[in-house]
């Protein structure tokens, strides 16, 4: 990947997908630079990115089935508790299932966090 | 809806049929000895019958996966004929001093019970596997 030959129609935007590819630091907005401004051209879609839900809508909406799944693992160890016909067996995998789902948004949030401060250290 | 332990659903009806065979089992087991059951007849041994079931609970969102999943068909009485055992002090025996004693031999339930046992266990190493697997993954780029 040269660095250099992309500049012009990199776009960062870190709002519609963390594509390293897309978020070169010489496209930061300073003023001067030729080629696209980051923020006057928030709808541009970047190489390779399908024009569907943007990033956020996806970070939202693997939240909610996280959120979905403890729900369910409440559920299954109330219902357990409270003596209702819930198999042990059902609870404890709907609570493994919420674990790891919990530990995947967990990883998702550390990359994003990884590459912004990644980003943050570079020297321009 | 995201499915970190995928296929895990197949796992958990494997699980649920196991676990009612395992109840039919220990139903058998403590009736072994019932002579006298609510319709005057000895109790009769059960047997649960498992099929195939296609899940239509997965939506469209899964490709279309129609994977078949187990369940428990139907929970059936085994028609053998009770075991006669002469007993004549018994209430139940007959005018021979014959008792109908249940269909029930405890060595066939106690290897039915193993092997329910044993498939449970099984199907719960694949959880355990697959759990296990997902968390290996998510550590990928870890140092």
């Amino acid at each position: 990947m040269s660095p250099l030959s992309a500049i012009p129609q990199a776009t960062y935007n870190f709002g519609t997908m963390p594509d390293m590819d897309a978020a070169r630091p010489n496209t930061l907005p300073t003023p001067g630079v030729q080629g696209p401004s980051p923020l006057s051209q928030p709808g541009e879609v970047t190489p390779g990115q399908s024009s569907g839900d943007s990033f956020g809508n996806v970070l939202g909406k693997l939240i909610s089935d996280v959120n979905t799944k403890q729900n369910a693992a409440t559920a299954a160890v109330d219902g357990l508790q409270s003596g209702q016909a819930v198999p042990l067996h059902q609870a404890v995998i709907a609570m493994e299932e919420a674990n790891v789902s919990f530990q995947l948004m967990v990883e998702v949030r550390n990359k994003l966090l990884d590459s912004y401060q990644e980003m943050m250290r570079m020297q321009i | 809806m995201i499915q970190p332990l995928s296929g895990i659903q197949n796992t958990v009806a494997a699980l649920d049929a196991e676990r009612t065979r395992m109840d039919v089992i220990s139903q058998n087991i403590a009736n072994a000895n019932t002579t006298h059951g609510v319709d005057g007849k000895p109790y009769q041994r059960k047997v649960v019958v498992f099929e195939n079931a296609l899940q239509q609970a997965m939506g469209s969102g899964n490709n279309g996966s129609m994977t078949p999943q187990l369940r428990v068909a139907r929970i059936e009485s085994d028609h053998r004929a009770p075991i006669e055992v002469y007993e004549p002090g018994n209430p139940d025996a007959d005018s021979r001093g014959m008792v109908a004693t249940p269909n029930i031999n405890i060595h066939e339930e106690m290897a039915d019970l193993i092997s329910a046992s044993r498939t449970f266990e099984a199907n719960l190493a694949v959880v355990k596997n697959e759990k296990s697997m997902a968390m290996q993954t998510l550590s990928i780029g870890k140092h």
